[in-house]
Parts: structure tokens; C-alpha cells; sequence
């Protein structure tokens, strides 16, 4: 009798705790694990149209227009992702395509429409503008988490306050970063990136966030550079979850001849 | 020249250019803090067609004086690209024109370079049907088994890099199995052949004379096949992914896209060319490898005569990574194995511009990226120590906002000798410069 209510006291806390009334999580892996599948992992697969307004430290403004398709793989594994620009003209039909791997190099494939050329590119340094954006690789597609030594630094009503340190720092640009974590949505609400000398240079934070299907989804967010004055504001509309994306959309199939069924608005 | 430049200038006012340069140039008030407004979201598929396209104003000139051509310069245009595509239904047609002016080869000139209808008959499959560019293999700047058009010309003379790839009329079918095994078939009804150094805006070695030679008496006007069907060119590609290799098979029935072979009478045409290859591409040491191979199988299957090229094996080595960040750096070897040469120089009298039996060839990409990303800084190179001849190519482009952007580059040709491969061209070396508006 009394393991069966201890047993239904866990479960029921599993419950709440899913639902995100539970008391504070305490375990700091789990918190990065949660905020990693809120942040990119939200339902099977997804769409999204994306703009971005590029500035750089003079003012001057560039955008960059696009789709985004995703599918998991598996929740906080593999993912798939095909990107297809609609603006400016120069970039207009270019194609890319990315086979993220959680262990090991990821796949990433370009065409080029002038060409009619599938490029295939190396995984490179994911630490690098995203088509001449403040953006990195890595912000639109995710960091790995078990590239990073997380520490929970402390929580107040609204947020978890993590630290994380490179596990490899010559790896990356970054000494160390912090993240503000939103307690009700995991969602990463603010990441700060410090240099060797502790200075913050880079700023990510999400300017509004909305509720899609059940999934709370960043729609706003901005990337500063806090050296340059150059910052890049990235606004998501038009978002679908769960609409039951085919592995094979993946292929280079997609990369020449972009899936409309996908790319175009749902009604 | 002038009567092209009007008919230009007429033309522009009355497209959507004329009236994006009318606009300042920073119409984005759309993206301010609050009024992302919902019609600056609408994209083809839900406003309608837009044209797109570029105006570019493109200069260049040779280093030095070609002694058989008096044309100093080797770009002068200024260009009008028409861009539009549409669904209807089920069918989407795609429409992209060239108009340009031409300083060089004097007149105005027009271009189709795709008019395309592309359609999915089934889950499976896709066709496209029109003028159109193709490409496939995984050479960089080296073709082995795509045999699809090349402009040489514009390659040469500094125009875009897309530029290389000439259209033709041509029927592709692309077979999507799911799983395993894709296929494609290319049917290309008439013949097109690149478009080569013909000695218009180029010279080229002859080897009749011994010197390079240009139009109009070397204007190389080699016989076409004659356009019947059996006169078509054939391709196919059997191709899959698994994991994250890539592996194709490649067959071709045509003709070679140069004219290397000679008729009795001395006049050049375009002889029979079968070819099969296999190529393999994927993740290899934290960068890309690649391996390709074809084999080349012309008429002249013992290879005795000197007037008709001899069969081939082609094979390609390329590796590319990041060096660091924003640098790529790209090196590729590449072996040209010409098939029953002791048969050519039993029977070609002691010809002093007999190709080796192995033309090698190494290829250079440095590509940097700066100024968060609108600074191009790129380097590749062809060089053949067989040989002993070499190809420069460095360019430097500079976007200055989403519109605006200007390309400086040279093509720097020389060599030991003046009959090799890139050699005969050093008189073509030429720097070039192309200032482009995009809409």
C-alpha cells in the first residue's frame, strides 16, 4: 500500500512536472535537455517562413528572406533541415540543405540555380555566419549540449540562470556563456557569450514568443554584436508543426527542385 | 553598338527596374520595430509572378596585344537578365532572358537561357522539359562525366561563373525510387555543342600553321552533326545516398563537345563520343573527398588515326575543407590517360604538338569571406605539370547592400609552350570588372 502511493506520487509528479507546474528542477542536465527540445525539437517536424534584417555597425540594412522545413530524427537527435531563399535576388531559389548529426560531421549540401549545381560543402565551423547574418550556424540548427560543461548558477521566479564552458575552447569563439531559461516554456530566453578576457561580445535574445499547436515558439528574436554594433533581428511567421514530413523530402531531389507542397503557406 | 545601348534603355523603362531604381534604396521601413507588414511577406507563390533579374555593365581587357586579333578588349556589355516563374496548376514554367549589347562581337544579342516546364506526372517523378542548364558530377570547374554544354567563351572573358553552363533544349526525367537508387534520363533532341574558343574573341592554336590563329580566316566553323534524331545526345545518371556518401553511374551517347576531329578535306567536326563513369562524394577528414571516373570512347577505337580522338580515361581526386574560419581551401587532381598513344605516334608524322599519353592537371580554390560575408575573396588555378601550362582565375567581389554588387578578376593564361592546353591562350589573359544591380 505505501509503495503504491509512493509510486503514484512519482508518477504524478512526472505528470506535473511535464506540464511544468512541478517544484524547481534542481538537476541542470535535465534543464539543458528540456530547453534544447523547446528550442528545437518542437513536434516531429515543422515549417516556418523566416526573415531576417542584417545591420551592421554603420546602420547600413541588408535582409535575407526564406523557408525553413524540419524533420526529427529522433527527439534531441538527428535532424533534418532544408532552407529555401526567396529573397534578396542575388540568393533567390538557392537551396540548403542539412543532415544534422549528433555524433559526428554533419552533411550540408547548396544549389546553386545559375548553375543547376548540387554543391556539396564541408560541415566547417558552425561558429560562422549564417548567409551574412549575426546568426551562427549553430543558432538556427542548435548547439550540442554535450559540447558544453553546463552549471546551473541559480534561479529566481521566472528563469533558470546556466553557465556553460566549451568542453574543447579551441573549438569555438567563446570563453564561456550564459543562458536565461524560461521556467514555464524552457524556452532560452537570453544567451550572453563572454571572451577569454570575461568581456560579453554577443548577445542572443528572444523578443517574443508565441504559442503554435501547444508548442511555445520563439517568433522574435535578435543577435547583437556587442563590438561591432551589428545586430540581426529574425522574425518566424506562418509556423506548422506536425505535418507529417517524409525522410526522403531530404534528398536531392528537394535541393533541385523544392518541395511546394511543403513550402507553400498552410491555409 | 549605339542602336543596342537605345534599344536597351527602351527596354529598361518599361520593366520593374526602372522602377526599383526609381525607389530609394532603403525602402525598409517594412522591417522596422513594429510594422512588419503582412504584403513585404508575400512571395511569388502568393502575389504572383514578379520579374527579376540584373543590369550589369561588364569591361575587360587583354594584358597584351593578341598579334593575330586587334581587339583589345575582351568584355564590353552592359546586360539585361528577365527572370519570371510561375505555378499554373500543377505545372510550373520558369523563364529567364538574356539581352545584352556587345562591344565585342558588335550588335545586340538575345538569349533564351531557360524556358522551362516542370511537372511531377506521378509521386515519383519529375520532368522538365524546355531550354535549360544542367549539371551534374562532382568536379570543381572540372567536368568528366557532365557533358552537358560549356561556354568557354564566356568563361574565359570573366562573366559570371553560371555563365559556363550553356542552355539547350533538352527533356529530363527524374526517377525518384524512395529508397536505394535514383535515376535520371536526359534527352537533348539536336546536338549542342559548347561553345568554344572559335577565334572571335579568342585566338587558338592551329596546329596546321603551327601559330594561333582568329576569325575571320581562322574563324573556326566546324561541320555540325545534322539534325536528325539519331543526331541527339543521351545522358543518364543512376544515383543514391547512403548515409552520408554519395555514389553515381553515369552513361552518355553524343558527340564530343569540341570539334577534335578532322575530315579528309580539312574540315573540322564533331565526332561520335560514348562515355561511362562512376563518381563517389562524402564527409572525409573533417572536409569533402571526391572521386571520379570516366571512360571516353570515341571512333577511333585503335587509335592509329591522328585526324580522330582517341579513347580516354578520365580520372578526378578532390578534397575541400575549412582551413579556418571563412577560409575554404579546395585541391583537386585530375589525370586526362589518352588510350593507344604508341598507335598516334606511329601514325601522326612525328607531330611536335602530340598530346602526352598522361595530361595531369592540379587545380587551387582559396575562397575567404570577410566583412560579414560581403567581401568575396577568391582564388582557383589550374595547373598541368605534363603540360607545363597554367590557368589563373582570382577574382574579388564586393556586395554593397542587397542590390549592388561589383566583381574585379583576371584570367591569366601561359605556358612553355604556345600548342598546349592552356598555353595557346596566353595572349587571352585579360582582367575584367562587372558592376551589377540586382531586382
Amino acid at each position: 500500500m505505501y509503495n503504491w502511493l509512493a509510486r503514484s506520487l512519482v508518477l504524478l509528479g512526472a505528470m506535473l512536472s511535464n506540464v511544468s507546474l512541478a517544484a524547481d528542477l534542481t538537476d541542470v542536465d535535465e534543464i539543458v535537455r528540456r530547453a534544447n527540445l523547446a528550442a528545437y525539437y518542437q513536434g516531429a517536424d515543422g515549417r516556418a517562413e523566416a526573415r531576417m534584417i542584417i545591420r551592421d555597425g554603420q546602420g547600413r540594412e541588408q535582409m535575407r528572406q526564406f523557408t525553413i522545413l524540419r524533420r526529427d530524427r529522433s527527439d534531441g537527435g538527428d535532424q533534418d533541415f532544408l532552407v529555401v531563399f526567396s529573397r534578396p535576388a542575388d540568393v533567390r531559389n538557392t537551396v540548403f540543405m542539412v543532415a544534422k548529426h549528433t555524433e559526428g560531421e554533419d552533411d550540408r549540401w547548396l544549389y546553386l540555380p545559375s548553375l543547376d549545381l548540387v554543391k556539396r560543402i564541408s560541415a566547417g565551423d558552425k561558429r560562422t555566419s549564417f548567409v551574412g547574418s549575426h546568426y551562427f550556424y549553430e543558432d538556427v540548427s542548435g548547439r550540442n549540449i554535450r559540447d558544453d560543461q553546463h552549471r546551473l548558477l541559480g534561479s529566481d521566479e521566472r528563469f533558470y540562470l546556466i553557465g556553460s564552458t566549451p568542453k574543447d575552447p579551441a573549438s569555438v569563439e567563446f570563453a564561456r556563456y550564459q543562458v536565461w531559461i524560461d521556467k514555464q516554456t524552457f524556452l532560452p530566453m537570453t544567451i550572453e557569450y563572454y571572451d577569454s578576457g570575461d568581456r560579453s561580445y554577443r548577445k542572443v535574445e528572444v523578443i517574443e514568443t508565441e504559442t503554435v499547436q501547444g508548442h511555445p515558439t520563439v517568433t522574435r528574436s535578435q543577435v547583437s554584436d556587442l563590438r561591432s554594433g551589428g545586430s540581426t533581428r529574425m522574425e518566424f511567421r506562418f509556423i506548422r508543426y506536425d505535418l507529417g514530413m517524409e525522410p526522403g523530402l531530404f534528398s536531392e531531389r528537394s535541393l533541385r527542385n523544392p518541395p511546394r507542397e511543403w513550402l507553400q503557406r498552410p491555409h | 553598338m549605339r542602336l543596342g545601348v537605345a534599344g536597351l534603355l527602351v527596354l529598361l523603362l518599361s520593366t520593374p527596374l526602372a522602377r526599383a531604381v526609381g525607389q530609394p534604396a532603403d525602402t525598409t521601413d517594412d522591417w522596422g520595430d513594429d510594422s512588419w507588414a503582412e504584403e513585404s511577406w508575400d512571395t511569388t507563390a502568393e502575389s504572383g509572378p514578379r520579374w527579376h533579374g540584373f543590369y550589369e555593365v561588364g569591361l575587360g581587357g587583354r594584358l597584351a596585344d593578341d598579334a593575330v586579333l586587334d581587339e583589345r578588349l575582351t568584355l564590353a556589355e552592359t546586360r539585361l537578365r528577365l527572370e519570371r516563374e510561375q505555378y499554373l496548376g500543377d505545372y510550373r514554367y520558369s523563364l529567364k532572358a538574356d539581352l545584352w549589347a556587345d562591344g565585342v562581337e558588335h550588335g545586340l544579342h538575345g538569349r533564351l537561357r531557360e524556358a522551362l516546364l516542370s511537372f511531377s506526372p506521378s509521386d515519383r517523378l519529375d520532368l522538365r522539359i524546355g531550354q535549360q542548364v544542367l549539371t551534374w558530377g562532382t568536379g570543381d570547374l572540372l567536368f568528366l562525366n557532365d557533358l552537358f554544354a560549356k561556354d568557354w567563351v564566356s568563361f574565359f572573358s570573366g562573366r559570371e561563373d553560371g555563365y559556363l553552363k550553356a542552355p539547350a533544349a533538352t527533356v529530363k526525367a527524374s526517377y525518384y525510387s524512395g529508397a536505394g537508387a535514383n535515376l535520371d534520363l536526359v534527352w537533348t533532341p539536336r546536338f549542342r555543342s559548347d561553345n568554344f574558343i572559335d577565334g572571335e574573341r579568342f585566338s587558338y592554336f592551329s596546329p596546321l600553321t603551327g601559330s594561333n590563329v582568329a576569325a575571320p580566316d581562322g574563324h573556326l566553323q566546324p561541320q555540325r552533326p545534322e539534325h536528325d534524331l539519331d543526331n541527339g545526345e543521351f545522358a543518364a545518371r543512376l544515383f543514391g545516398r547512403r548515409d552520408g556518401t554519395e555514389w553515381a553511374l553515369y552513361a552518355y551517347r553524343g558527340f564530343w563537345k569540341q570539334p577534335n576531329a578532322v575530315d579528309p578535306a580539312g574540315q573540322f567536326y564533331f565526332s561520335r563520343l560514348t562515355a561511362l563513369g562512376a563518381s563517389l562524394r562524402g564527409n572525409l577528414a573533417g572536409g569533402i573527398g571526391y572521386t571520379e571516373l570516366a571512360w571516353y570512347e570515341g571512333e577511333d577505337g585503335s587509335g592509329g588515326d591522328p585526324l580522330l580522338p582517341n579513347d580516354q580515361l578520365r580520372l578526378l581526386a578532390g578534397y575541400e575543407r575549412e582551413l579556418r574560419p571563412k577560409l575554404t581551401l579546395g585541391v583537386q587532381y585530375y589525370l586526362e590517360w589518352l588510350q593507344d598513344h604508341a598507335a598516334l605516334a606511329a601514325n601522326d608524322g612525328d607531330s611536335p604538338y602530340r598530346p602526352d599519353e598522361y595530361r595531369q592537371l592540379w587545380t587551387l580554390r582559396l575562397t575567404y569571406r570577410a566583412m560579414q560575408d560581403n567581401l568575396t575573396l577568391s582564388w582557383f588555378s589550374f595547373w598541368s605539370p605534363s603540360d607545363q601550362d597554367y590557368y589563373l582565375r582570382p577574382s574579388l567581389s564586393y556586395r554593397f547592400d542587397d542590390q549592388l554588387s561589383l566583381t574585379v578578376g583576371g584570367n591569366l593564361f601561359g605556358g612553355d609552350q604556345s600548342h598546349t592546353f592552356f598555353g595557346q591562350f596566353e595572349d587571352a589573359s585579360n582582367l575584367y570588372a562587372r558592376l551589377r544591380y540586382s531586382f
